[in-house]
């Protein structure tokens, strides 16, 4: 490895490499051990429950926290001695922090007034910026006469303009409300991609997170415990916290036994045929998601129960259904015909493969 | 549609009476011809107008009053914003105390403070100077700034400052283009309410006063201990006035209610 050259070593390397990072408060341990690598233009979420040290992760690259121990390489330079204000990296605030003393304008520009940025050639700048974000239009406004979204966009154009290599985001949508922040998931992707800039998100918001990135990382109590496609992360959770925190699951304590090749699992009285897995014998955590539960007539029905409770949700019904093995939350879609009604005799169906088997036992 | 009863007019009319009944007496009387303290005044002559141009030691009085204020409230502003941001966002050791201490000038009577000061300046042999005036004052009018200050600065956003950190602001950049603009209000609040007191001061500066540093309320009062004639009064109508274009300049160029109520940055 020594006589290798230089740049061959920086492509083994991944743009962003935290390396078995940690941050202690006195007692409280906020991040442990954290490893995690970006690709340079990817868009990865860090997601995670209240508490779980999302903010002192983001604010450890952002160089506002340091690490109790751990470093941080950034296109091959080491950031833990570079301060926060020479890190170039664009930040997007929770609360937005612009600065409401100053135009939209102002505030796009002031990066670049800061890096001496001759006065033309910032107008232009910042005027690219703002078309990006679609706010060309606003930009004698001041922040304080502006909607949240309006003000999330100049966020975006200030962290952006600068050409950041890293842009991070702290829960930029959380302050809006529900249909504004669908749309603004979407723009904010398309703002990602058209500026090509790699991107963490933190995000306690499963959907977000899910809908945005090419990559999630799931974090509990200071630690990464997975990272995957969004599509992995929903379908294979490693563990039974993640089944839950991401969508909704029934999650029951089951035992697993094998006759020959096929599995069974066994819930209380009840034997079903299992899914493939590489898991031992023995008790396990079953997950199935409502939405892989199918309605179907009873001889074709793996288990059926009375209708408990039910939500009409619009696009879909969620229904409680108690069965032999425990209250089941099935998924239906809304197709234009009436629901089942409380106390109702369903008849329920799913693939063996539906149901996912996780180590019993895990943290949660 | 009236939206006050009668009563309520009633009550906030008797009120404001209250309130303005003193300045309106010493305007009237400042208006007498006579020799003595008349109201309503007989006649309006501007006699006790002349007579200040006749009294030049008040002249010089309201001078050094002015200088007076002007130095102590500034000192105290230049002492009291970093202390603010310090005890406002920072968690140290000893942090209550040192907030105790800005603050302590307003739990010791005045007297307590007047004869302390009057000790202390003698041992530095600056005892009756306009230095001595000017740290004096300062010490008396920090609590006031510090209060205003502080409501400011627990008001500012940290993220606002780190974001602009992170657009490569250096510490004192941040200070002076982000921190600074927030707090305005706070600190220019602060600096009219401490020249105000300073100004208006009588009470510790009997005590560290000499004949050549003399402030005008000092000189005022000393003036009605021997006589009673209508120059206080004049002297009265020109400080009002002066008080109340200094209202209107400060409330033209940003805001009265603002300042006093406080709110948001512009
Ligand atoms: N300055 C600090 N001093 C002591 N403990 C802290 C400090 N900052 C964070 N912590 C603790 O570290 C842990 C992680 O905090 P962090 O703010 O990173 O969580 P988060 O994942 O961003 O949560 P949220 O979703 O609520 O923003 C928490 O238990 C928190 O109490
Ligand atoms: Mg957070």
């Amino acid at each position: 490895m020594m006589d290798q050259p230089a740049f061959n070593h920086g492509q083994t390397m991944a743009f962003l490499e935290l390396q078995a990072l940690n941050k202690r408060y006195n007692a409280v341990v906020a991040v442990e051990d954290f490893n995690l690598s970006i690709q340079r233009g990817e868009f990865v979420s860090l997601l995670g429950p209240s508490g779980c040290g999302k903010t002192t992760t983001l604010q450890m690259i952002a160089g506002f926290t340091q690490p109790t121990s751990g470093s941080i390489m950034l296109n091959g330079r080491d950031l833990g001695a570079i301060p926060a204000r020479k890190r170039g990296l664009g930040i997007v605030f929770q609360t937005y922090a612009l600065f409401p003393h100053m135009t939209v304008e102002q505030n796009v520009g002031f990066g670049l007034e800061m890096r001496n940025v001759p006065s033309h050639e910032r107008r232009r700048r910042v005027s690219d910026a703002l078309d990006l974000v679609h706010l060309s239009h606003l930009g004698d406004r001041f922040p304080r006469h502006m909607s949240g979204g309006q003000r999330q966009r100049v966020a975006l154009a200030r962290a952006l303009v600068i050409e950041p290599e890293l842009l991070l985001l702290d829960e930029p949508l959380s302050n809006l409300d529900a249909k504004l922040r669908e749309e603004m998931q979407l723009e904010l992707r398309r703002i990602q991609q058209e500026a090509g800039v790699t991107t963490l998100l933190v995000t306690h918001d499963q959907s977000e997170a899910m809908a945005l990135s090419d990559r999630v990382a799931v974090m509990q109590s200071g630690r990464l415990i997975q990272e995957d496609s969004p599509f992995d992360v929903y379908e294979k959770p490693a563990t039974s916290f993640i089944s839950t925190f991401l969508g909704k699951t029934n999650s029951l304590p089951a035992l697993l036994e094998r006759a020959g090749k096929r599995t069974q699992i066994v819930i209380d009285d009840v034997r079903l045929a299992g899914p493939q897995t590489v898991l031992a014998n023995g008790p396990v955590e079953l997950s199935l998601r409502p939405e892989r539960i199918e309605l179907t007539d009873i001889d074709k029905a793996t288990l059926s129960g009375d209708v408990i409770e039910r939500v009409f949700l619009g696009d879909h019904w969620l229904f409680r259904v108690e069965t032999p093995i425990g209250k089941l939350l099935v998924m239906q879609r809304n197709l234009g015909r009436r629901g089942a009604e409380i106390g109702e005799r369903l008849h329920l169906f799913w693939e063996p493969e539906a149901m996912r088997l996780l180590p019993r036992g895990d943290v949660s | 549609m009236n939206r006050n009863g009668l009563f309520a007019l009633c009550f906030n009319a008797l009120f404001a009476l209250f309130m303005m009944g003193p300045l309106i007496v010493v305007i009237g009387v400042s208006f007498t011809p006579t020799g003595y303290l008349e109201f309503p005044p007989s006649a309006i002559s501007f006699r006790w107008f002349r007579a200040i141009l006749d009294n030049p030691d008040f002249i010089d009085a309201a001078w050094i009053s002015l200088e007076l204020g002007l130095a102590s409230a500034s000192l105290s502003t230049v002492l009291a914003v970093p202390a603010a941001l310090a005890i406002g966002r920072e968690r140290f050791r000893g942090r209550d105390a040192l907030q105790a201490l800005f603050l302590s000038p307003l739990t010791v009577p005045t007297v307590v403070l007047g004869v302390a000061f009057l000790r202390f300046l003698s041992l530095f042999d600056i005892n009756g100077t306009f230095v001595g005036l000017v740290l004096c004052h300062a010490v008396i009018v920090t609590p006031f700034v510090l209060r205003l200050v502080l409501a400011s600065v627990t008001g500012v956003d940290r993220s606002i400052e780190m974001a602009a950190t992170s657009l490569g602001a250096s510490h004192w950049t941040v200070f002076r283009r982000v921190t600074l603009p927030l707090i305005l209000p706070g600190v220019v609040g602060g600096w009219v309410l401490a020249f105000i007191t300073s100004f208006d001061e009588l009470t510790v500066t009997v005590f560290i006063v000499n004949p050549s540093t003399t402030t005008l309320p000092v000189r005022l009062f000393s003036h009605i201990t021997q006589t009673t004639d209508p120059l206080v009064a004049s002297i009265s109508t020109m400080v009002i006035l002066l008080t109340v274009l200094l209202m209107l300049a400060v409330n033209r160029l940003y805001g009265l209610d603002r300042l006093l109520i406080g709110g948001e940055a512009r």
